[in-house]
């Protein structure tokens, strides 16, 4: 999908609502202001519309949104998140994909990776009040 | 004689950043326990910069009601420029701030170290007190290598913000860092473009057009972003020639957040009215520079950490200087 920004026109991206959507967010690197607006306009009218949306490995950029706006996802599931981490040795950035039910089975005790380029622990990389908001609402 | 920084604060840690920032700035630093004392000495004398702790509203209350019963709050000798807030909470969370007519400077008091914290904002400071506090230069350690790009049209925005995310990439900062820095710029750059521009009698030009429209950036519409990186913090500003930014809208937009009530969508305005907020939230600290009816600077500042973890949660400030 790459960046949404002012020129994303959703009704020609995704086309009319349908009943059931699935919306992949795997490939979403960021998101500004703009877009914010443009994307809730969208699913706004999606959800008047009765449409059943599932939001599916969505990227930080859209975890952050979801967690900084109470209606992003405008009455949709989130079903699964990219989790960042970080590696302890070469410091590289790691992303798990996690589905939010198996985040809140296990309390978000999340385990520890191990880095795919160094073999060294990878650990959460981010505030967790803040990353997994939207899960304790 | 020497100029002074007052600081209005019981606590050690602030003791040490303010210290800090005195000597980076050139300041002879003063401290008093509470604000009745502090309002008496800027009734003496005034003070050039004052760091006052209103960590609650309770202590807020009683600085502002200090300065009524010495001074005035409208009294030549305190003034919003020379004022700087230090609190423990986000800006959303201390409204009792927003809405001072006191308010000049924002400090949110996660120092992590306050003597390089100190540092950093000492040049803030000295920045505020010269004639003009305008250009990243003096804003970043001496000899920062600053780059100016100037954007003939406003669709040049995607890719100067592109641009910024793969110098930051070369310069070390993880792509998630690099990513939300790319994102501040973009809101100040879309600020810039189509909330700054104004007619003779202040109202808004662009505001209700679509920010996909591509505008020509000449003359009173040009619009420079300058990046400059100290090996330690990034700092990006948006500029723009008409001098417009309004204190209150800008400090209403960015305390506004939308975790707890519904974001709904005006189509009144073709801008989101939540890119400040989302910036600072993210780790930005914000200098707004405006003199005017003719020019306005929007500095971004970012500290370059080992993780995104420190990144979001490290030391944060917004400031604002306006010249009349």
């Amino acid at each position: 999908m790459g960046s949404i920004e002012e020129t994303v026109n959703f009704d020609q991206l995704l086309g009319a609502p349908h009943p059931e959507m699935e919306i992949n967010c795997k490939e979403i690197p960021r998101i500004n202001s703009v877009g914010v607006k443009a994307w809730i306009k969208y699913f706004q009218s999606c959800q008047a519309k009765g449409s059943k949306i599932r939001f599916v490995e969505c990227s930080t950029a859209i975890v952050e949104q979801i967690n900084l706006i109470s209606n992003f996802t405008c009455g949709g599931t989130v079903e699964s998140i990219f989790v960042p981490f970080s590696c302890s040795g070469c410091k590289s950035e790691l992303a798990g994909l996690f589905k939010t039910e198996d985040l809140k089975k296990i309390q978000l005790k999340l385990p520890d990776l191990k880095c795919s380029k160094c073999g060294s622990k990878a650990v959460f990389d981010d505030l967790p009040e803040e990353y997994f908001g939207f899960l304790m609402r | 004689m020497s100029k002074t920084l007052l600081l209005i604060s019981r606590r050690s840690e602030d003791q040490a950043f303010a210290a800090e920032v005195a000597l980076t700035a050139g300041l002879e630093f003063t401290q008093v326990q509470d604000s009745k004392s502090g309002a008496d000495l800027v009734s003496q004398s005034a003070a050039d910069i004052i760091f006052v702790d209103v960590s609650s509203p309770e202590l807020y209350a009683s600085f502002e009601q200090a300065v009524q019963e010495t001074v005035g709050l409208f009294s030549d000798k305190v003034n919003a420029n020379s004022i700087h807030f230090l609190t423990f909470d986000d800006l959303e969370k201390a409204q009792y701030l927003v809405q001072s007519p006191l308010f000049g400077h924002f400090i949110m008091r996660n120092y992590s170290d306050p003597k390089e914290a100190g540092q950093h904002y000492g040049r803030i400071v000295k920045a505020s007190l010269a004639e003009k506090a305008f250009g990243l230069a003096q804003l970043l350690k001496p000899n920062s290598k600053i780059q100016v790009i100037k954007l003939s049209v406003s669709s040049q925005k995607h890719n100067a913000v592109e641009a910024v995310k793969a110098y930051l990439l070369a310069a070390k900062f993880q792509s998630r860092m690099a990513t939300v820095v790319a994102n501040a710029v973009d809101e100040l750059l879309m600020n810039a473009i189509f909330d700054a521009p104004v007619d003779d009698l202040g109202r808004q030009i662009l505001s209700t057009i679509p920010r996909s429209t591509v505008q020509t950036l000449e003359g009173k519409n040009a619009v420079e972003m300058h990046v400059g990186f100290d090996g330690q913090y990034v700092a990006i500003s948006a500029i723009n020639f008409y001098g417009s930014l309004d204190k209150a809208k800008l400090l209403s937009h960015i305390s506004k957040i939308y975790v707890k009530e519904e974001y709904k969508v005006r189509t009144s305005t073709a801008g989101a009215g939540i890119g400040l907020a989302t910036v600072f939230r993210s780790g930005g600290s914000f200098f707004f520079i405006s003199e005017s009816g003719s020019r306005t600077e929007v500095i971004v500042f970012f500290k370059r950490t080992d993780n995104f973890r420190e990144f979001k949660d490290q030391f944060r400030f917004i400031s604002t200087q306006f010249y009349f």
